[in-house]
């Protein structure tokens, strides 16, 4: 499947309901084995929650490498690709180590104390 | 029998002068003691202030819109205005927006924006065309995108958490003299410590840790199992790498982050919600 993300949101994609909309078109096609192909020809602003709800979400149940051979991205921006690259790295920790906030909690909380 | 309507007496606020600093915590102070008098008319008098930065002219709109939204009255005493302050309030548009007139921009100004609900192509715009101005900070395409995203989540954190009930306020402020630009978001709502305390279960959490745990990055507190918590570091790593500055005020918690270090502690005066001022430069060569 392909689709032009330009044409479901034009140049913004900066919110969680454009996000969790593209999450909900293509996580059904991934989940039955079939490639999705994104194209973000003419978009030009991105937003993290965007991603975290489009893509991020994914990786509940699909793996890194599903991921990489199943979704393919064209035509992103720079800053859409830093964007992007910052939630998948995220999105595999918060799945993979489900204490991470707790654990990032009892980081701050110790520095806090040796200050 | 007689009935007698008790009609509140207008309680008079009078503005100081407000620059960066320790400033904050005259316009917090002012918030607190005008909240003992709600719902009631509160009138704005300015004959003290000889100065009003973006912040306090943020935040003087959001105290405005929350006093409105818990229905009280506000007055603005414009004619306690000194001449410099009337025209900077004339040219970034706050005059215009609480008087529900159009007009206003010009100059180094940055219009004042209120968004009551979140519109990111509006916001976009506003930080593209108002605020990086058409030629103040002149870069590609490529970078201004990256600066108007990164500044951006501000408000997209904002309206995910901050249940702020009159939405965002924000203004701008471009310094040649400095080559900063400025830009202060304010919103009324819950602050960022008390969502980090609720998300994690700790109510004795204490604020300045609470908040450092929402600028570290992949935390969140977005329910749902949905990953989340780059907006905020990638904003502080983007200020750190370009020699920008961020004061934050938030729930009680303070926090000023810098290229060479970042310190959270107690705020000197409690303000419930969130206020983020950022300083960026307008020397291009820091984005080459």
């Amino acid at each position: 499947m392909k689709l032009n993300i330009y044409e479901l949101f034009g140049e913004n994609c900066m919110t969680k309901q454009a996000g969790q909309k593209l999450y909900e078109k293509i996580h059904p096609v991934l989940h039955s084995g079939e490639a999705v192909e994104l194209d973000f020809a003419d978009v030009k602003r991105f937003l993290s929650v965007f991603f975290n709800f489009a893509i991020g979400q994914l990786f509940r149940d699909m793996s890194a490498e599903e991921f990489e051979r199943s979704v393919i991205f064209f035509n992103l921006n720079p800053v859409g690709r830093q964007t992007l690259q910052q939630v998948i790295e995220n999105a595999k920790r918060y799945y993979a180590n489900p204490e991470y906030r707790e654990a990032v909690d009892t980081m701050v909380t110790e520095q806090s104390l040796c200050l | 029998m007689r009935s007698t309507i008790h009609v509140p007496k207008p309680f008079t606020c009078d503005i100081p002068t407000v620059n960066d600093g320790a400033d904050y915590g005259k316009l917090f102070s002012l918030w607190q003691k005008v909240q003992k008098y709600q719902p009631s008319t509160v009138i704005f008098e300015f004959s003290r202030c000889h100065f009003l930065r973006q912040n306090a002219v943020a935040f003087l709109g959001g105290m405005a819109r929350q006093i409105q939204h818990n229905g009280g009255q506000v007055d603005f005493a414009w004619h306690t205005l000194q001449d410099d302050i009337h025209m900077n309030l004339q040219q970034n548009s706050f005059y215009a927006t609480m008087e529900g007139k159009t007009g206003g921009w010009k100059g180094n100004s940055i219009p004042c924006r209120e968004d009551p609900e979140n519109d990111p192509a509006s916001i976009s715009n506003y930080l593209e065309g108002r605020w990086l101005g058409p030629d103040w900070v002149d870069v590609a395409d490529d970078i201004k995108h990256e600066i108007i995203c990164t500044v951006q989540e501000i408000y997209s954190n904002a309206f995910e958490h901050g249940e702020s009930s009159i939405g965002v306020v924000s203004c701008g402020q471009h310094y040649p003299n400095r080559q900063r630009l400025e830009l202060t978001v304010v919103d009324f709502g819950v602050g960022i410590p008390f969502r980090v305390r609720e998300f994690l279960n700790k109510p004795q959490k204490p604020v300045k840790q609470a908040l450092e745990w929402a600028f570290m990055p992949g935390t969140s507190t977005r329910p749902g199992n949905i990953p989340g918590g780059i907006g905020l570091d990638t904003l502080k790593r983007f200020l750190q790498e370009k020699q920008g500055r961020m004061t934050v005020y938030s729930g009680g918690s303070h926090a000023v982050i810098t290229r060479s270090h970042q310190r959270f502690s107690d705020a000197p005066v409690h303000f419930h919600g969130t206020l983020m001022n950022i300083s960026i430069k307008s020397d291009i060569s820091c984005y080459t």
